[in-house]
């Protein structure tokens, strides 16, 4: 079959999947949502007050023509003025979604690759103590609460009471001549990277244990030791081509969490003006025209991941393909 | 790409073997000790045996460890080892709430759709998955929460709704591929009742998932409380280890640590506790594993 | 074999690492030596900075160094006293205090925008300030201060009626040439002065609002020290507006007095005109550790208020106030006591707490209100939570505004169970037949302490957990909502002033101010509503503050709300910094006279 049918089909597939995302999230931020009329209200307001604010809102619009509107913006990807900031939503999100990706991007990779690494430690040595070992330290890493590794690591790593090696907070990313430079991002991202991979390592490694586990005693890994291949070979290319499927899956779906959500908490307290704390803001604010871009835009990426899985998978598995004729 | 055989995944006495592995597993027992000991305490919590002055506050403000407080106290002169068992109560509803319901509908809905694989329920099922996935996470929570603002069971709900979504991709990916597996093939071509199949033969072999999904969304359900507590969203009444550690956060930059160790240790030895638990039963019902056992 | 090609890697990583940070340095420097930075911080986030929005202290601080008020405060004096901004002198009032006439400083110039002609900011004239008012009355824009002038001046609010239409005149708001203002009230208002000296009344160009439209709030530009550069969730930077009148700094006139001011190197700024620095930079740290870790590093930020958490590690003694060694010998510092307080009310619209209709259980339910009040421990609450340096004090007038009396009785802030208990007793509430009582807030976890330190209280009069309900608001916006809509028949909230006078609270209990007015309490008394409209029209006098404690006394003794307690903020700033850091009253105005050393 037609790698290139089967993913215009799938790009068509995922029209409803849009419409659903973008209807039930509107529709909980319409009905349910934060109301703003009353964080924008003066200190002594009148009936009339509230309800111009209601009005310049478009909150006293009917429920279709607002959803409409919102389809119309996605499709001209123009959301208007961020409601709370006065900012156009496109401005904003342009200054911020490169801002979390370079800031997350190392840890991801660093933090799923490491955590691939010690799966596959711990299941070589199944049920003896680096097994146990490598398996305690992912439980106290799942246990200990995120906000205790980030004020940990800017401790130690940052602060003038630690080893006072990296800034504590700010993205400076570009230097006077507005011109990317590595060396000062490598300055600034190195702590959160490090928090970050201490974040989800525990989670990450515990998950990819098991799907090793349950991998490495199927028959063909025992066929292959009794042919003689070598460990390493067979933990690092059977094994890995043969586990992709569900660590496709898992890295693929963080993807749009990790470039829209961000790490709220990370930037909060490095200081870094990226997308997770403008998410946060809008949903506390009930700033909606951000809320509404953000909510869309992920709904669109998603879509594209899910594509991209599918056709990854057909890549990885081919049995898998088999039955989508 | 070799297949594997379908032999020995169909044994009966499975449970059996298992039961009998298990008990082989020292860690495993320890494990299963500790998450008893919590349902103890949970249990004692609910009869009012201990954790019943978790509210009283007093005049000690962050007292350290003594006989009168045995984990000291917290800011507002409150007894941080009576909130710390008290909360266990709370982590454990949270968390076994949220774990049964999502795994349950992950498990139903994936096996669903991966049985039904390429048809409208598959579509249908998949494009309910995808929705709720492509929605950032925090915001489908507020959402939920906002949605049903006030009720005791909200934070419970969204999660579950959020939660289930994971364990059902796993499934289903699983499913498609044990059904193509030669076993399952054959019984469909000598005519089983597929839903039979589907429910005796699929779903238990899918266990070792489940296991795991369940520990990650057991932790993954506490750890979230503590999230959603802190934008107002969590637990309201009581008290939660997930609260504790968040009223921490202010404690430790002060340089009282004992609100943060008390929840945290509490939290540590029960994921522990049901680590050690699940890697057994893992172990336990994996039958390849037995075999190799057997073999040495 | 493999762990050494591991260990090969990890020096590689630790090489490169420690590599950068010897190049990061050096360009810092460099700006350093060129043009002077100063990095404030605050603990909070602006929304928009169009003036007409800025109703967060957070937004007024960056507002007024943006754009120009007609007023401002002192640097140095307190209590807080007015003095000119962009106003030449103090106005000229009629003797029935209902004309003002401003004259404006004249050639005082706008930051350059493309919409000007020529692209150079133009003039500043009367008219400017006539539609910055204006705009407050606009209702496209979401204007969130014309209570300070609604029902005020002459014409205004009929001119929002008619339809907004700025080439229209008002009445009350008059040009009498390029740089005369005249202001027709349709009462005396004393207060409009003060209201002239907050970030709401900052004057702004119409040809740039009209080319921006809301856009404006993020890309303001006005007439002010700085211009804003960029501006995004973390920080604001702001340049030095190199255009900005020549004033020099008057130490005496700013209220400069030698016993509080010696030592911080501000002589050294008399007779230099503000701006001193090249680049000012706000940043928003919420995160007390962070800021605190920022602070401290010593190349970040240059000033910190004192977090609650760090308290302790900074004071030495509370009473006196006495810092450690260790913190001043590294820092400047500075405290004072906010201009504003914080308190627990309830909702009298509420039958269960309020009034209610039947004379005998109104009795009953004020019985329940003031037993309450007497089981609340201010004491162990300013300890627990403001590190006992908060001052309590009685009723609703704070000791920040000249109108406070020194003398009134504490028996409203006293704790006293055996009164609260004998008070329930004798009104025939028992454990069976009280209330279940809701406590309203934002929900966060200190709020949550709050919670379960007042249900801590109200277990010692005999209230039983089952029936103290906590209910959180996931957004300031949703509690307000409640609020307004009379759904919290308890909350706690604080007040932060607008102007230096008491009528700024005493308007929080007059009737017809009820929600969605300020009047959250929905307090009907038509006593202190005749004494309120009394004093809203006389100047400050001794009659007049007489007035206000009557006032104060009633609140009191109704029982409406437990209060209250205004917080002490401690200031550090580095060494090389010269200022005054306040953030009381329109906060911001001190930061044109910062220098860096």
């Amino acid at each position: 079959m037609n790698s290139w049918w089967f993913a215009c089909r799938k790009l068509i597939g995922g029209i409803p999947l849009l419409f659903g995302v973008t209807l039930i999230s509107f529709t909980l931020m319409v009905y349910f949502g934060p109301d703003l009329t009353y964080e924008l209200l003066g200190k002594n307001p009148t009936a009339t007050a509230i309800a111009e604010v209601r009005h310049s809102l478009g909150y006293d619009q009917p429920f279709w023509h607002r959803y409409l509107m919102y389809v119309q913006q996605l499709i001209t990807l123009d959301f208007g003025l961020s409601m709370v900031k006065d900012q156009p939503v496109t401005e904003l999100l342009q200054g911020a979604i490169p801002v979390s990706i370079q800031l997350l991007l190392p840890g991801f990779i660093i933090g799923n690759i490491l955590a691939i690494l010690l799966a596959m430690k711990a299941v070589q040595n199944r049920g003896k103590w680096p097994d146990k070992t490598i398996m305690t330290f992912s439980v106290i890493g799942m246990s200990v609460s995120f906000l205790v590794i980030i004020i940990g690591c800017q401790l130690i790593f940052s602060s003038s009471y630690g080893l006072d090696l990296f800034p504590v907070r700010g993205w400076q990313v570009h230097d006077k001549n507005e011109q990317f430079s590595w060396l000062a991002y490598l300055n600034y991202v190195t702590v959160p990277t490090i928090a970050l991979v201490l974040i989800s390592l525990g989670y990450n490694t515990r998950f990819y244990r098991a799907v090793l586990a349950d991998e490495v005693n199927k028959d063909h890994i025992n066929t292959a030791r009794a042919f003689g291949h070598s460990d390493q070979k067979i933990y690092y290319q059977l094994l890995l081509k043969n586990t992709m499927v569900p660590i496709i899956t898992r890295t693929l779906f963080s993807i749009p969490m990790v470039i829209i959500s961000g790490s709220l908490l990370l930037e909060s307290y490095f200081g870094i003006p990226g997308v997770g704390l403008i998410t946060y803001e809008a949903i506390i604010a009930g700033d909606q025209p951000v809320l509404k871009a953000i909510v869309g835009l992920t709904a669109v990426l998603f879509v594209l991941v899910l594509i991209g899985a599918e056709i990854l998978y057909r890549l990885f598995d081919p049995r898998m393909g088999a039955t989508q004729k | 790409m070799i297949n594997e055989p379908a032999h020995s995944r169909l044994n009966l006495s499975l449970w059996q073997q298992s039961r009998q592995h298990f008990m082989k597993d020292r860690w495993g027992i320890l494990g299963l000790l500790i998450v008893v000991l919590y349902l103890l305490v949970v249990i004692g919590v609910w009869f009012g045996l201990w954790g019943t002055e978790w509210s009283a506050i007093s005049d000690d403000f962050n007292q350290g460890p003594s006989l009168q407080h045995w984990f000291g106290t917290n800011a507002i002169g409150q007894d941080i080892a009576e909130r710390g068992i008290y909360a266990t109560q709370v982590a454990f509803e949270v968390g076994v709430v949220v774990t049964v319901f999502a795994i349950f509908l992950g498990l139903l809905i994936g096996a669903l759709a991966g049985f039904f694989n390429d048809t409208w329920i598959d579509g249908v099922l998949l494009w309910l998955m995808g929705v709720i996935d492509a929605i950032p996470f925090y915001l489908l929570v507020a959402a939920v929460a906002f949605a049903m603002q006030g009720h005791a069971w909200a934070m419970h709900l969204a999660m579950i709704a959020v939660f289930w979504t994971t364990t059902a991709r796993l499934i289903r990916a699983e499913v498609i591929k044990l059904k193509q597996l030669a076993f399952v093939e054959a019984a469909t071509a000598i005519g089983f009742n597929p839903v039979h199949l589907l429910f005796r033969h699929i779903i238990p072999n899918t266990n070792h998932l489940i296991i795991i999904q369940a520990t990650i969304v057991f932790i993954s359900a506490i750890k979230t409380e503590v999230i959603l507590s802190f934008l107002g969203l969590g637990i309201k009444e009581g008290i939660s280890w997930g609260l504790m550690i968040a009223e921490a956060t202010n404690d430790i930059q002060a340089g009282y640590f004992n609100n943060f160790l008390a929840a945290s240790l509490l939290l540590f030895i029960l994921v522990i506790g049901f680590n050690l638990f699940s890697d057994a039963i893992q172990d336990a019902l994996d039958p390849k594993l037995q075999k190799n056992h057997e073999k040495k | 074999m493999a762990d050494t090609k591991y260990l090969l890697y990890l020096s590689l990583l630790v090489l490169l690492l420690s590599g950068c940070q010897e190049q990061q340095n050096t360009p810092e420097k460099n700006t350093a030596d060129t043009e002077k930075v100063y990095r404030h911080s605050i603990d909070g986030k602006p929304t928009s900075l169009d003036p007409i929005k800025a109703s967060s202290v957070y937004s007024n601080l960056l507002v007024v160094n943006i754009f120009d008020t007609l007023y401002s405060y002192q640097y140095l004096a307190r209590p807080f006293q007015l003095k000119p901004n962009l106003a030449t002198t103090m106005p000229q009032i009629s003797d029935d205090g209902l004309t003002y006439t401003i004259s404006i400083k004249k050639g005082v110039k706008f930051h350059p925008h493309p919409a000007f002609k020529d692209g150079v900011g133009r003039e500043i004239v009367a008219a400017d300030f006539i539609y910055s008012i204006k705009r407050s009355f606009d209702p496209k824009n979401r204007a969130s201060g014309a209570w300070l002038w609604q029902n005020k001046i002459i014409g205004l609010d009929d001119w929002k009626q008619a339809g907004a239409d700025y080439d229209k005149d008002v009445e009350g708001l008059k040009s009498l040439d390029d740089h005369t203002i005249q202001i027709s009230l349709l009462q005396p208002y004393p207060q409009l002065i003060y209201s002239l000296a907050m970030g709401f009344a900052a004057i702004t160009p119409r040809e740039v609002v009209e080319s921006l439209g809301a856009e404006f709030g993020s890309k303001p530009i006005g007439s002010g020290p700085f211009i804003l550069d960029q501006f995004n969730s973390e920080a604001a930077y702001l340049l030095r507006n190199p255009d900005f009148r020549q004033e020099p700094l008057d130490l005496t006139a700013e209220g400069y007095s030698a016993a509080r001011h010696e030592g911080y190197g501000l002589e050294a700024l008399a007779d230099r005109s503000p701006p001193f620095l090249d680049r000012l930079e706000v940043h928003f740290i919420n995160e007390s550790s962070s800021r605190w870790q920022s602070f401290t590093k010593g190349s970040e930020i240059h000033y910190t208020t004192v977090p609650k958490d760090k308290q302790n590690t900074v004071l030495l003694r509370k009473d006196p106030i006495e810092l450690h060694p260790k913190i001043t010998s590294e820092y400047h510092h500075s405290y004072g006591m906010e201009a504003g307080f914080v308190y627990h009310g309830f909702n009298m619209a509420d039958p269960v707490f309020g009034y209610h209709p039947d004379a005998a259980q109104n009795n009953k339910n004020k019985a329940l209100r003031c037993a309450i009040r007497s089981a609340h421990d201010w004491q162990q609450k300013n300890r627990a939570f403001y590190f006992g340096l908060g001052t309590i004090f009685p009723g609703i007038i704070p000791p920040a505004v000249p109108e406070y009396d020194a003398d009134l009785s504490t028996a409203s802030i006293e704790k006293d169970l055996m009164a609260a208990k004998k008070m329930l007793a004798d009104n025939g509430w028992q454990t069976q037949n009280l209330p279940e009582f809701e406590y309203h807030v934002t929900g966060s976890v200190l709020q949550k302490q709050f919670f379960e330190q007042m249900r801590g209280f109200l277990n010692q009069v005999g209230y039983p957990n089952q029936k103290i309900k906590y209910h959180p608001y996931p957004s300031f916006g949703n509690f307000n909502q409640a609020i307004k809509n009379r759904e919290a028949p308890f909350f706690f909230l604080g007040w932060t002033l607008d102007y230096p006078d008491a009528e700024n609270t005493l308007q929080l209990f007059y009737g017809p101010n009820q929600t969605p007015g300020s009047n959250n309490f929905n307090y009907q008394n038509p006593a202190f509503d005749a004494l309120f409209e009394q004093s809203s029209t006389m100047l400050p006098s001794a009659q007049r503050t007489a007035l206000y404690r009557q006032m104060n006394q009633m609140v009191i003794d109704d029982c409406v709300v437990i209060s209250g307690l205004s917080r002490k903020k401690i200031h550090l700033w580095h060494k090389n910094i010269i200022t005054f850091p306040d953030r009381e009253i329109v906060g911001g105005f001190h930061l044109r006279f910062v220098d860096v050393q």
